[in-house]
């Protein structure tokens, strides 16, 4: 028999989660190790060696994305038969009693979960757009304000220092005295910062589409339910690399600290930034590997936690470690850890519970999974206002983030983009083989047919509050695995009127900034769409954001919650959940901020849990 | 004149960049290649000889309708032109149309370079596809304006004049 290693801390899933973890535990000295699933690119930038022993660095995954012909947020990691992600492309409307299957995910509807994340080291923020908003004191409890959705055992209050430590680390750009919404007529979106507080870096410069429309849109205001709202172009937190303040020195990129120390204007944040000036997990990885206690392990896939049943503890950690992602010749192994905790993102870490018949007393393991569902609109703006430049956004309208209409439909955010219609028709290259086609243009007309219009293209995105609802879930089934033999995610799914109401009210707060901005509007919603509704009659799109939420939600009640407000697990003593799986509501911020926040804290009560184990 | 001469004057007209421009990216010879392995030889030396004759035309009539006559409206060469323009901007070989495979294409002979089924032609071309110059950008990705340029307000470039040699 082999002897199984044991460590203080075992951690499964090195994205941002698991690599907070695993910094915060290390540099206080615990033993951590890494359980990572897919492959990685270790500490380099720079691929070396030769054919034969070829080391990839984070470069490898620039020649994937130039030559992907798809540029989904995938599109730079390869794909990995042995750690199976979803694509975008997988998605299809689902016929009833027909499950879809043709991607990683099986889908039984009634309509598509649309997002999507990545299995590779660094997880999901080596494509994630970098938007770092704090929710609003009122979105810690719906139930009691608004009779929606649940409360959180947590308050803003509580979570604040954790924010603060949060938006230090990751390396967000934006001035305090905006973010608190103070300038907002609308006392429901204020968000109380601590005095003399700022964040590390100046806000990123806002596009010249986001002055535009902050300039057209001054004064604007909404009425919803016999009140009125205003309309308020504000900068967006972002964790890129923007102009330090004070002493703070920004984190360039892994491998070649050099570069990325200032947010170069590639516009290509999702699906990878060239330089690393967004943040990603690499990062902390790497901050993680320098305190000499922490082991990462790539290419090790977690199946199954074995209980104690004296103690009920997480006894074992049970992992398929191979060494080409193309072959199933596979190893299982196992650790020991005093604590074990799952940070493999809100699919996953629910998969592998149900797996392992772990944590699951109050049958809430992969319920009330979240996103939200994102509308988009699109238009010519009269003038160019320069499209394809900068950073995916900047800017946002979050007026309308709160407000008593929560009683009666979602709230949504609109984040406006900076990259055209790239994300609703695949501009430009999804778009210019139409016009040499079909619009049968040719030479001088082509070109400026292309300089005339695209530079005025440009999408709002409406990020549409979506609640918490114990059928849409995550579950398991013997039918469906991968060639390792772990199961696949089955999904079901679906949009609820409150929704629905939501983006019935965001198509009307779009069509209302239309008009008043002179745009020529070309949004068009089909039923063939994926991601298809109707509410009352009218049609509306939804889009995945990567907002994976509410698998294994927190609460103040063991019968009702998977894990309590310290993010432990109520069933197993020395288990901790930590993602956007805790959080069981979403509402309009998008999520991994709040839920580094989260983290930090965790990772703070699993150091103390240690000294009495 | 070789072929890489005639592929540049072609496109040139096609895509109304001047040949030192197109020459400047650096792919053509790449693009040429993906041209020559996938289109039967004597279809594209057709296609040259027709614009070569063109040029040399005396007509009343302007040189974009001459191209249009010629070359766009006929069944051999108009898709081929068009697959050489979407070239030029995306960086990306279509397949052909499936028509104009069944009547013109050659099928693929053991495994050559490029086959005939759509493909980004390199990492390099990506970066040099014209779209980007056009809509008054820079690749996504790739050659970095710099920190804040996203705030200037745009070049005009719909005011842009002709540049074709
Ligand atoms: C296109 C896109 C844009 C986004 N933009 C934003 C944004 O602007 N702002 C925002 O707040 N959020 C954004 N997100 C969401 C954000 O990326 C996620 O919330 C965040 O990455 C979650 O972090 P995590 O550590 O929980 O999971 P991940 O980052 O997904 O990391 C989980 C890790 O666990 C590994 N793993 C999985 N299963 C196993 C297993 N069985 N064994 C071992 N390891 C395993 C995975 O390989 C992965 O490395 C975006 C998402 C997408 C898709």
């Amino acid at each position: 028999m082999n002897t199984v290693d044991e460590f203080d801390v075992v951690i499964v899933g090195a994205g941002i989660s698991g690599a907070i973890m695993a910094e915060q535990l290390g540099a206080k000295g615990k033993r951590v190790l890494v359980l990572e699933a897919g492959s990685g690119t270790g500490d380099r930038f720079w691929s070396s060696g030769g054919a034969n022993s070829k080391r990839d660095g984070y470069e490898s995954y620039m020649d994937t994305f130039f030559t992907a012909l798809a540029k989904i947020p995938n599109a730079p990691y390869p794909d990995n038969p042995n750690a199976p992600q979803p694509l975008v492309t997988d998605l299809e409307p689902i016929t009833p009693n027909q499950p879809l299957t043709n991607g990683y995910f099986v889908q039984k509807g009634p309509l598509p979960f649309a997002s999507t994340y990545t299995r590779a080291e660094g997880g999901t923020t080596l494509h994630w757009l970098g938007t770092c908003l704090r929710m609003l004191p009122e979105d810690f409890h719906i139930k009691t304000e608004f009779g929606r959705g649940l409360d959180w055992p947590i308050n803003y209050h509580d979570l604040e220092k954790w924010y603060q430590v949060a938006e230090k680390n990751i390396g967000v750009s934006a001035n305090a005295d905006e973010q608190n919404y103070h300038q907002i007529d609308n006392p429901s979106v204020q968000i109380p910062y601590q005095d003399g507080y700022d964040y590390p870096m100046e806000k990123i410069p806002q596009s010249y589409l986001d002055r535009h429309m902050a300039k057209g849109l001054q004064g604007m205001t909404v009425n919803f339910d016999g009140k009125t709202y205003p309309i308020d172009v504000v900068s967006t937190p972002q964790g890129r690399n923007g102009m330090p303040r004070g002493s703070y020195r920004p984190v360039g990129a892994v491998g070649d600290p050099d570069l990325g120390q200032r947010c170069a204007g590639n516009s290509n944040c999702v699906p990878i930034c060239p330089i690393q000036a967004k943040y990603n997990a690499l990062k902390t990885l790497m901050q993680a590997q320098k305190t000499h206690h922490v082991e990462i392990r790539t290419q090790c896939v977690a199946y199954d936690l074995e209980v104690d049943p004296v103690t009920n503890h997480i006894s074992k950690v049970h992992y398929k470690q191979y060494s080409d992602p193309n072959s199933s010749d596979h190893v299982c192994k196992a650790v020991r850890g005093k604590v074990v905790v799952l940070a493999a993102h809100a699919v996953e870490n629910a998969k592998l519970m149900l797996a392992s018949g772990v944590g699951n007393s109050s049958d809430q393991v992969g319920r009330n999974l979240m996103d939200h569902p994102t509308m988009l609109t699109w238009g010519l703006m009269p003038s160019p206002i320069g499209a394809f430049r900068g950073p995916g956004s900047t800017s946002g309208i979050p007026s309308l983030r709160g407000g008593d209409f929560r009683k009666n439909r979602a709230a949504f955010r609109i984040e406006i983009g900076n990259w055209g219609w790239s994300w609703p028709e695949g501009a430009p290259i999804g778009t210019v083989p139409d016009l040499i086609d079909q619009k049968n243009l040719f030479g001088k007309q082509l070109k400026d047919t292309i300089a005339s219009v695209y530079p005025r293209m440009f999408r709002f995105g409406f990020l549409v509050e979506q609640l918490p609802d114990p059928n849409n879930r995550v579950t398991i089934d013997p039918n469906y695995r991968d060639q390792l033999g772990n199961y696949r995610p089955v999904i079901d799914y679906d949009v609820s009127d409150y929704s629905r109401a939501g983006m019935a009210a965001a198509k009307h707060v779009s069509d209302m900034i239309f008009q008043r901005l002179g745009v020529e509007g070309y949004t068009e919603y089909n039923p063939s769409d994926p991601g298809y509704v109707t509410y009352q009659g009218q049609g509306y799109t939804y889009n995945g954001a990567g907002h994976l939420v509410g698998t294994h939600i927190m609460g103040a009640d063991s019968k009702t919650s998977v894990v309590n407000r310290e993010q432990r697990s109520w069933d197993h003593p020395n288990l901790y959940l930590v993602g956007c799986g805790n959080m069981p509501t979403i509402s309009t911020s998008n999520p991994t901020l709040t839920m580094a926040a989260l983290t930090y804290w965790a990772a703070d009560n699993v150091y103390k849990a240690l000294a009495d184990m | 004149m070789d072929w890489l001469d005639e592929f540049y004057h072609l496109s040139s007209a096609l895509t109304d960049y001047k040949v030192v421009q197109l020459k400047g990216t650096g792919v053509g010879e790449e693009y040429l290649d993906v041209l020559s392995t996938i289109i039967p030889q004597d279809i594209l030396s057709e296609l040259f000889d027709c614009y070569r004759s063109l040029k040399v035309q005396n007509s009343s009539k302007p040189k974009e309708q001459l191209i249009r006559d010629a070359i766009l409206c006929d069944a051999k060469l108009g898709p081929v032109a068009r697959n050489i323009i979407k070239m030029w901007y995306l960086s990306i070989w279509y397949q052909m149309p499936d028509d104009w495979r069944q009547q013109f294409g050659k099928p693929n002979q053991g495994s050559p370079k490029y086959q005939d089924v759509q493909f980004v032609v390199s990492r390099n071309a990506y970066i040099q596809g014209l779209v980007w110059e056009a809509l008054g950008s820079h690749p996504m990705g790739a050659k970095q304006p710099g920190y804040g340029t996203w705030s200037d307000k745009p070049t005009d470039k719909g005011s842009v004049i002709s540049t074709a040699s």
